[in-house]
């Protein structure tokens, strides 16, 4: 039951050939380029609802903040496509490997610390410091300004890894616990199954939820840099 | 056909992408080089521990 549990997690083999590359750029085939004005339905709805989000998401920017626009919607696009896919039964989601979240939530959130740093150092450091502390409780702060600013980018990781992967295990358990009571109780098992549908309703929402709040975190801490 | 591709991918790609890589995502750059270091660092952490698994005696009790 162990090995069962955890396989939806393994990295896709075809022929002994770790295929990780091809999956992750799976969503991009979903997103075709627009090479026209006025195109067909689907590229026209994804095009409405990148709008609505680019400008619900940018507006707080300054214009310098601004020229992250392309890199937050891909973010955003990519995590939202990859944790929806990610529903489909039996599917690989790469957002469950905290390999790859470091590897979004690192260098992100290291170019908005270094932005902050070449542009306006004094504010930026000024940061690390709270409005209105009395004086005696300024070195604690600062300490504990530092240790939160490099916990950030662990955090976004581990957020993302952690919501995505324990939503995973937990319909794959309830699942199997339905399927295991459907010969022993048929009441418990409907009870069950109930849970499983609400839990998949929560999964849509989480996936969707969890992109944006990497985004937002994302922005929040290149808005304080610029 | 490897000259087209990369013609084809300097033409769409390169050309239109050119001021955000070489001045927008600057700090980004510098970030995945942050990141790749960190990557280094575990990996050979990785590998110096097994090694050093690998090399030593084991206990003649065995695992517990």
């Amino acid at each position: 039951m162990n090995e069962n549990l955890f396989a939806s997690f393994m990295i896709p083999v075809v022929l002994g050939i770790p295929i990780t590359t091809l999956t992750i750029m799976f969503p991009t085939m979903l997103f075709p380029t627009p090479n026209r004005l006025i195109n067909n339905r689907m590229v026209a709805i994804q095009q409405w609802l990148t709008k609505l989000t680019s400008k619900q998401l940018m507006i707080t920017h300054s214009p310098k903040g601004q020229t992250w626009s392309l890199m937050l919607i891909s973010l955003f696009l990519f995590i939202a496509s990859t944790n929806l896919l990610g529903m489909l039964p039996h599917s690989f989601t790469p957002t469950t490997q905290l390999s790859m979240n470091l590897g979004m939530a690192i260098p992100l959130w290291a170019g908005t610390v270094f932005i902050g740093f070449r542009n306006k150092t004094k504010m930026s450091l000024a940061h690390l410091l709270p409005l209105g502390t009395p004086t005696f409780l300024i070195p604690m702060l600062v300490m504990i300004e530092t240790i939160s600013l490099f916990i950030q980018p662990l955090a976004l990781a581990v957020r993302l890894t952690a919501n995505i992967t324990a939503g995973h295990l937990l319909l794959h358990l309830i699942g199997s616990a339905t399927l295991a009571l459907m010969s022993i109780n048929l009441f418990t098992a409907l009870i069950t199954f109930i849970i499983l549908t609400l839990l998949i309703i929560l999964e849509f929402a989480v996936a969707l939820i969890q992109a944006y709040v990497f985004t937002l975190l994302v922005s929040l801490y290149l808005q304080d840099n610029t | 056909m490897v000259m087209q591709m990369l013609q084809s991918l300097i033409k769409n790609v390169w050309v239109p992408m050119k001021p955000y890589y070489t001045q927008v995502y600057q700090e980004i750059w510098a970030g995945m080089g942050l990141m790749a270091f960190i990557v280094y660092k575990i990996r050979s952490a990785d590998k110096r521990s097994k090694a050093l698994k690998a090399s030593s005696p084991e206990p003649a009790r065995g695992h517990h």
